[in-house]
């Protein structure tokens, strides 16, 4: 079946009914419903989607002439709405300058050498290395929109018979969508300016929604991996756990191609019938059909710039020596031109042995690919002819080995470390189940099932599609975006059942994962800025984190000690920070000063914990420490003592076995109580720290704690992910011996041991090890306060210090104050009891 | 020198031959897009470049090989005819 003749008259081409104008602008209205709903991207995108979707229907009702003026108008807009005032003229004067220079009346060579110049410069001051005067978050944005673009327009420019215009210029740089995503396709000049209303207008449009629909499915389908699939590498201990670690790894990428899709769809709204991004591509049955169905834009714009050019360049080396080297060639400028993205958009050098050999490899794969097609050729068609099920066979198992195979490659890829790949591999000597064949057989059944369907002939005009098929495939969209925003209503998931509202209530917002919010922990903990490299969530909330943030202010704070405590605050410091004051006595503790001996009729309790018992973000009277000293001074509840001293001991990123020798030190305080301040994860972050002090060969004064390490076989220099999951089959015994270590010292010293529950500021996965660590309190001696709900009832953005920042402020910690009073009187007996003391 | 309608059948066939064997010919048709509907790939599109050159003795720049100049068989046409005045 040969592509139908495809006469769109001009007015066609242009203009839509009445009808269909409504119905569309009704479809986008439930599109930005859906939007609203699953909480698709940020704020900011939603205002730009609002923007796009009322101009559109505006736009749509224009004569053409002012369309492309209003377009490139609209886009200048979003770039205010999104970026601010101040942002956004800068990133556009840039802009215009390096557009600017592209058509300077010189010769082309002196134009590009004039752009790698002023490109020279903004990378210096990308890389910080010269001052400049505009605010740092334009960067990512100004890089998307430049960084390659640039390139296609200059080559257009000096090649394309037909110029552009300044309006198709400005419209091309500056597009819509662009100002809300870092992440953008390579959308080609030459047809982003022939694709303009070069079809009919209403199917036009109507793709648009299909593609902004199937986006945000990518997107849904994106959090189910992201929330529930997705494994950290500790976790992989089994074979099935590996094969959900690959497939989950790589399905991550669903959502570059919703994002993608969302793009190129809003383009399709103002006319610009472009290509599609993606085709299919876990139905790739080989490494070259792999490479042009992901990321097509990326592959049109490699063949364009370079492929073509470099054969051309070849021929006369014979085609099949100019084809190899050229393909070699484009894989050495991905992997170079990733860097470079990489650069613009974090500010950093990307330059990971991992990340070399994935590109070498595969340019050695596609090559090697190509030179078979070249000698034997490859299936084509037109018309879907007739398949035996041998055919069919056949292609499901070429698609399945292709499709393993790039996980694993992919998991090499994104592995943050070599040996963190390799011990991945360890896992294939764990227990074997039957459920080692679960993904497997999910991914069987998936390529099967789209294999079904033979490929149909790609970006086809929409004029030329039967009005039946076409119709039918509208419904499908309507119906699926009726569907999703149906089952997002929370009182009709909850009568579908609880457990599916819980599941849907999650799908609808864009929050950070479990193992996301442990690695912006351990940002705090740690001071670490090393974010997983492909992790753009977390990147996203990190870009937003300004560089004078906390973590810089408290940079003097700590100082090196050495041995299992590693790091203590530093004695008599003084920061005066956005918050507040944070100041450290004189025996590094943060806190007002104390005298070492305890008087008669005090009762002095010392406090231990990470960060947020330090007050991480709070002045010195706003931790909640200083705020329950203060009251249980004030109301003298508790008969025969005078004064209540509470002596800060916490330091950010004390993990609880570090909590042993801080407690050993306290004791020279003579303590009446040990509070134990107890955060999440307890026992993933003892494991991580005794697995680090073990890797690092540092002496673990413990003997429990060292039998421990060994009898998990952890030695020095170990790799990370190796020596923690060896650890994590011992964490309760770990967090077990921690704790009965600190009640020991407690009963030595005659104090009570308190434990008390700090909770994060928000809902999510951190209470999971909460019950356990609880459990061992209790066993080990403590009297325990679960402080779990403390915050319950209120939004996170009401006590956390930041997007970034999840330590409670100044409302936080009043709100704990309260609470933990609250819980003292009620068990004064035993809290403010006096033992004898030596 | 081939006239249009010459170079339109010797591209044609060519085409059926060297990556379309058993495909009807009437189902490719002139205005048929071959790149943009994924037919036909780079490895492809150079064949049919080192043809047109060889069949008209002209010589395509890398920029000529994209789907403005050769997504159709009239575009191939118009192509090698425009390099050829």
């Amino acid at each position: 079946m040969s592509v139908a003749k495809a006469s769109v008259s001009d007015a066609d081409r242009t203009t839509v009914s009445w009808g269909h104008y409504f119905l569309v602008l009704a479809q986008l209205g439930l599109l930005l419903l859906l939007m609203r709903q699953f909480q698709i991207e940020s704020a900011a995108f939603l205002r730009l989607a609002m923007l796009a979707f009322g101009g559109f229907a505006v736009y749509a009702l224009l004569p053409m002439r002012y369309r492309l003026a209003f377009f490139a108008g609209l886009s200048i807009v979003g770039t205010f709405l999104v970026l601010g005032y101040a942002n956004a003229a800068w990133l556009i004067a840039i802009g215009l300058v390096l557009i600017g220079i592209c058509h300077l009346p010189i010769s082309f060579t002196l134009r590009g050498v004039v752009l790698l110049i002023v490109g020279v410069i903004l990378s210096m001051q990308r890389a910080k290395l010269m001052p400049f005067p505009w605010s740092e978050a334009i960067w990512p944005i100004l890089g998307s929109m430049f960084m390659f673009r640039l390139i296609v327009y200059f080559y257009d420019v000096r090649h394309d018979k037909v110029p552009g215009t300044p309006l198709q210029a400005i419209a091309y740089f500056f597009m819509l969508p662009n100002a809300c995503f870092p992440l953008f396709p390579v959308v080609d000049y030459k047809a982003f300016r022939r694709a303009h209303f070069d079809d009919d207008a209403y199917r036009t449009y109507q793709v648009g929604i299909d593609w902004m629909v199937r986006g945000i499915v990518h997107l849904i389908l994106y959090r189910v991996v992201y929330y529930y699939l997705v494994l950290a590498p500790t976790e992989v201990t089994g074979p099935s756990e590996l094969m959900q670690y690959l497939v989950a790894n790589f399905m991550l990428y669903l959502r570059v191609s919703g994002l993608f899709h969302l793009i190129v769809g809003m383009l399709y709204l103002y006319g610009f019938r472009l290509s599609e991004t993606h085709n299919r591509y876990l139905l790739a049955a080989s490494f070259t059909d792999f490479w042009r169905r992901i990321n097509i834009y990326w592959k049109e714009f490699m063949q364009k710039i370079f492929y073509y050019p470099a054969v051309f360049k070849l021929k006369k080396l014979g085609t099949t020596w100019a084809l190899v080297i050229a393909t070699l060639y484009v894989f050495i400028m991905t992997w170079f031109l990733h860097a470079y993205q990489w650069f613009w958009l974090r500010g950093t050098m990307l330059f990971v042995a991992q990340d070399i050999l994935f590109w070498a490899i595969l340019g050695v794969l596609v090559v090697i690919n190509s030179l078979y097609e070249i000698k034997h050729g490859r299936a084509r068609a037109i018309a879907k002819g007739e398949r035996t099920a041998k055919d069919l066979a056949i292609a499901v198992l070429k698609t399945y080995a292709t499709f393993w195979f790039i996980c694993f490659l992919w998991s090499f890829w994104t592995a943050e470390n070599l040996p963190q790949w390799t011990s991945l591999w360890t896992a294939l000597g764990g227990t074997w189940t039957l459920n080692v064949l679960v993904w497997p057989l999910i991914v069987m059944v998936v390529i099967f099932l789209g294999l079904l369907p033979k490929d149909t002939l790609r970006n086809t005009k929409l004029s030329g599609q039967a009005d039946k098929e076409f119709s039918r495939s509208r419904a499908i969209t309507i119906i699926g975006l009726v569907a999703l925003i149906v089952v997002s209503v929370e009182s009709i998931a909850t009568k579908i059942g609880p457990q599916v509202a819980s599941y849907v209530h999650s799908l609808r917002s864009g929050k950070l994962s479990r193992l996301d919010i442990a690695k912006l922990e351990q940002g705090y903990y740690q001071n670490l800025l090393s974010v997983d490299r492909f992790n753009s969530q977390l990147w996203e909330v990190y870009t937003k984190k300004p560089a004078n943030w906390l973590d810089v202010e408290f940079a003097n704070l700590k100082h090196f000690v050495g041995g299992f405590l590693n790091e203590e605050l530093k004695p008599s410091f003084v920061s005066n920070t956005r918050y507040g004051a944070v100041t450290i006595n004189r025996w590094g503790m943060r806190d007002q000063d104390y005298a070492k001996e305890r008087s008669p009729e005090s009762f002095r309790a010392l406090l231990l914990g990470p960060s947020t018992v330090m007050g991480w973000g709070v002045s010195d009277d706003g931790t909640f420490e200083a705020l329950v000293e203060s009251r249980l001074n004030k109301e003298q509840a508790i008969a025969g003592i005078k004064r209540f001293e509470i002596l800060n001991m916490a330091v950010p990123a004390y993990q609880p076995p570090q909590q042993i020798p801080a407690v050993e030190k306290g004791l020279g305080f003579s303590p009446d109580a040990i509070i134990f301040g107890a955060t999440v994860r307890e026992l993933t972050r003892s494991v991580n720290f005794l697995a680090e002090i073990a890797r690092k060969g540092v002496e673990i004064p413990y003997p429990e704690l060292r039998q421990i390490v060994q009898d998990a076989g952890v030695t020095k220099g170990m790799g990370e992910t190796e020596s923690e999951k060896a650890l994590m089959q011992h964490k309760e015994r770990i967090l077990e011996v921690s704790y009965r270590h600190i009640t020991a010292l407690a009963a030595k010293q005659g104090a009570t041991p308190i434990w008390i529950f700090i909770p994060q500021v928000r809902d999510g996965d951190w209470a999971e090890e909460t019950p356990d660590a609880l459990r061992i309190a209790r066993a080990a001696g403590f009297i325990t306060i679960d402080m779990s709900d403390v915050f319950k009832g209120r939004k996170p953005e009401e006590l956390k210090l930041a997007e970034w920042d999840n330590h409670p402020n100044a409302l936080g910690h009043q709100l704990l104050a309260d609470r933990l009073y609250t819980e003292l009187m009620a068990q004064r007996e035993s809290v403010f009891r006096r033992a004898n003391t030596n | 020198m081939m006239n249009s309608d010459e170079l339109r059948k010797a591209i044609k066939g060519y085409i059926l031959s060297e990556f379309l064997p058993g495909e009807k010919p009437e189902n490719v048709t002139d205005d048929l897009p071959l790149i943009s509907s994924g037919v036909l790939d780079s490895i492809a599109t150079l064949k049919l470049v080192l043809f047109l050159e060889e069949k008209c003795g002209i010589v395509l720049e890398a920029h000529e090989a994209d789907k403005e100049n050769m997504d159709t068989i009239d575009m191939m046409v118009a192509t090698a005819q425009s390099k050829q005045k």
